[in-house]
């Protein structure tokens, strides 16, 4: 592969395959709606082992053009190669991975620290959920839009970075008895119900439950508000038992229930929506499993606002198992500045600075804090014309400008822990409120 | 049904869902295809209502009108917008033609009662919200700016009976059990205030001013302690004539009665008053302040019962007035803040 030099025009040189790449890449620059161009460039970068950068074209391709054969196959094989050597051996699945390729989903350990690069993970994962690994649906009935999005995650606890305690919790509280059922049991431990992940906005909580889909080697099975509600009365909740009948027939299954305050909501608010309210009842049925057994399915759910859900929800064998997950610690935040900072000019950096100066940011913050810290670097190089690579005291400027966006969420808790935890539901979030002293 | 009906449902779906960010979203895709439909232009003028963004959301009920000039949807979401800009007389313009294009439509009516509320032309709001109510008893948003309309004009049981209106339809409607403790305080019924701001607190923790009434009704339980102070003192000190043995029984008694009525109070309040009070006292200083001249004057009122010398009870004359300056101070603060 790419022995052959290409050439651009009649008259160029032959170009090594760094300067064909970068000059494919202006191209695409130039021309982003050129599929073609960009099934191409993911080729090349494909070949030369660059499968974030291949995956990220592809996937604009089949963006821009979502029928498109080409784009669409070399997805399918990307995102074999993507999954790890199981999948890529599937006959069919694509040609096998170049042994010396690096895998993109490995743990970055660049750092020294051992530490995994969730935020890019995330990513990666966030691609290949829509659309990349798409496992065939086991469906008998097919075409069903509740089925399509099962994937099965690759990744794992430990390679989330940092949040030592919501990976202990989890495998405490969840993981541990759902390995060991039989002693559970005995401790008189029910495998029963779900689990509800809650906290602020952009600290993680759909890449731990992926996390958690990967410990358990089960399918993931991601539900949004757009999944469920439908403008007719009765369709909600049709839809939202065949979701559960699908992740059924798929177990074992983690189903995930994004943004389940909108699903779940108080049934006191609803009382002049009757179409609500039923979705509710339906949701909590289904948590019960009346008719249907829920072995093998894994229900979790994410929500930034639990106390808006209906307590009927957190009862005994629903989401009677609550995890606070937090803004990024120490650790968690290096990971999301290295990986941020990443393939920029930067000096020698003091990152220990920067994430100490860090607190309460979300990677949402952080990535944006990047950002700001790359702009001010790019203006001052531009103004001058000569480079001035990115340097501590940059990024300590940035944080003049950007503020840690978890605040408006805090500021609620505090009222939650101080008004709505007579029943302990808000323990966890209450001892972080004191430690941090806001309490 | 065609993909903009079909958007202007997802729309609405979505902001009954309070995803205001995605509603905006959809119907800003949808109007790309369809830029002059009234009604995907109007269920974005309301998602901007919800978000508090009234210079678009009005630039969106405007071209909903401009596209529909007897849409009464689109005048009323025109007056509600011009009402948050400040821009009265022409908020109530909008609102009286959205009134006038549908008289029997409650939500015309509520729109319109809210615009001259804000515009401060209280008693035709009253009329057009008691309008409201009489459209649609059961629409609880009437009865609570009908209840608002008569709080601002000074008519608290007519006020109150709107507020329990909201709760025999609603019973867990927040707003209206917050408010009806603020009657309550207004009312001096610290402990019905108190026992309502946690309720209302325990059902919708996002209302912000929460912790700030519940300071106000430590404030009023403040005033009456001090009230209660300078009564004991003046028991105290009459009985100082008589003897450290009638000094001491009269000590006694006030400290039986201080301490007996705290066993009381807090036997009736709710589960969530120590951490709510608490947070209270944290939020300000000078309340905090208050209390720690409070509790000074009780230390005093031991070691009148301790030494029997009813003399040393002058001294909560001095903790009686640093307390009165502490109030008057925060009165003070509070005037100085408020916008």
């Amino acid at each position: 592969m790419g022995d052959a030099p290409e050439r651009s025009g009649p008259y160029s040189e032959p170009m090594s395959e760094d300067a064909l790449l970068t000059s494919l890449l202006a191209a695409v620059e130039a021309n982003p709606d050129d599929v073609p161009l960009r099934v191409h460039v993911a080729e090349q970068l494909a070949n030369q082992g660059r499968m974030t950068d291949a995956l990220r074209h592809c996937t604009e391709a089949v963006t821009r053009s979502p029928g498109d054969p080409a784009a669409l196959g070399l997805l399918r094989r990307l995102s074999g190669e993507l999954a790890g050597p199981d999948r890529a051996a599937v006959p069919g699945s694509g040609p096998p991975t170049a042994p010396d390729a690096p895998a993109a989903a490995e743990p970055d350990t660049s750092d020294g620290s051992g530490m995994f690069d969730w935020t890019s993970a995330e990513d990666q994962v966030a691609d290949l959920g829509g659309k990349a690994e798409a496992a065939p649906a086991q469906d008998p009935t097919g075409g069903s839009p509740t089925i399509e999005d099962i994937e099965r995650p690759t990744v794992r606890l430990a390679d989330v970075g940092g949040m030592a305690q919501v990976k202990e919790r989890l495998e405490l509280a969840f993981l541990g008895p759902m390995r060991n059922p039989s002693m559970a049991k005995a401790f008189g431990k029910s495998l029963s119900g779900g689990l509800l992940l809650y906290g602020p906005p952009g600290c993680g909580k759909t890449f731990l439950a992926r996390a958690v889909a990967g410990e358990l080697g089960a399918s993931f099975y991601s539900v949004g508000i757009a999944d469920v509600l439908d403008m007719w009365t009765g369709s909600s909740e049709r839809n939202l038992a065949a979701i559960f009948r699908a992740a059924r027939r798929n177990a074992p299954c983690v189903l995930f229930l994004d943004e389940i305050d909108a699903l779940g909501q108080k049934r006191s608010r609803l009382q002049f929506n009757a179409a609500m309210r039923t979705t509710v009842n339906q949701l909590l049925y289904e948590m019960d499993s009346v008719d249907s057994d829920n072995e093998g399915v894994f229900v979790l759910a994410a929500t930034n606002l639990p106390w808006d859900i209906d307590p009927a929800l957190r009862r005994p064998g629903r989401f009677d198992r609550m995890l606070l997950v937090l803004p990024p610690d120490g650790p968690a935040r290096r990971a999301i500045l290295d990986y941020h900072l990443r393939d920029r000019p930067a000096g020698k950096l003091d990152l220990d600075k920067v994430v100490k100066a860090t607190e309460h940011f979300s990677g949402a913050d952080l990535a944006h804090l990047c950002t700001s810290a790359v702009e001010r670097a790019l203006a001052e190089s531009m103004r001058d014309g000569r480079l001035h690579p990115l340097s501590t005291d940059r990024l300590l400027a940035a944080l003049r400008e950007v503020k840690p966006s978890t605040g408006p969420w805090f500021a609620t808790a505090r009222n939650v822990v101080t008004f709505a935890n007579t029943d302990g539901t808000f323990d966890d979030l209450a001892a972080y409120l004191k430690k941090n002293r806001q309490l | 049904m065609s993909d903009a009906e079909r958007a202007v449902e997802r729309v609405a779906q979505l902001r009954q869902v309070r995803r205001y960010t995605e509603a905006e979203r959809t119907a800003r895709d949808a109007l790309v295809g369809d830029p002059q439909d009234a009604d995907l232009l109007l269920e974005l003028s309301a998602v901007l209502l919800s978000l508090d963004r009234p210079a678009e959301g009005l630039a969106a009920a405007e071209a909903a009108a401009a596209a529909e000039p007897e849409n009464e949807r689109a005048h009323r979401l025109r007056g509600l917008h011009l009402s948050r800009l400040g821009r009265h007389p022409e908020a109530v313009r909008a609102g009286y033609q959205s009134v006038t294009l549908a008289p029997d439509e409650p939500y015309a009516a509520l729109g319109y009662a809210t615009v001259l509320r804000k515009s401060g032309r209280l008693a035709d709001a009253l009329a057009t919200a008691q309008r409201a109510a009489e459209l649609s008893p059961t629409l609880v948003d009437a009865h609570l700016i009908l209840a608002e309309v008569h709080d601002a004009l000074g008519h608290r049981a007519a006020a109150r009976a709107s507020y329990q209106e909201i709760l025999r339809l609603e019973p867990d409607h927040a707003v209206a059990r917050h408010d009806l403790a603020v009657q309550d305080l207004r009312g001096h019924r610290a402990g019905a205030a108190l026992r309502g701001l946690l309720d209302a607190g325990a059902l919708d923790p996002t209302i912000d001013v929460l912790v700030g009434n519940v300071g106000a009704v430590l404030w009023r339980v403040a005033y009456f302690l001090r009230l209660g102070m300078i009564g004991a003192t003046v028991a105290v000190l009459a009985s100082a004539g008589s003897g450290p043995a009638a000094v001491r029984v009269v000590t006694a008694l006030v400290l039986l009665a201080a301490v007996g009525a705290g066993v009381v109070a807090r036997r009736r309040l709710p589960s969530a008053a120590p951490s709510a009070l608490v947070a209270a006292l944290r939020a300000e200083v000078l309340l905090a302040l208050s209390y720690l001249v409070l509790a000074a004057g009780f230390g005093i009122f031991v070691l009148v019962l301790v030494t029997g010398l009813g003399g040393l009870a002058v001294l909560n004359w001095a903790v009686a007035i640093v307390a009165m300056l502490l109030g008057v101070g925060a009165n003070l603060v509070r005037r100085a803040r408020r916008p």
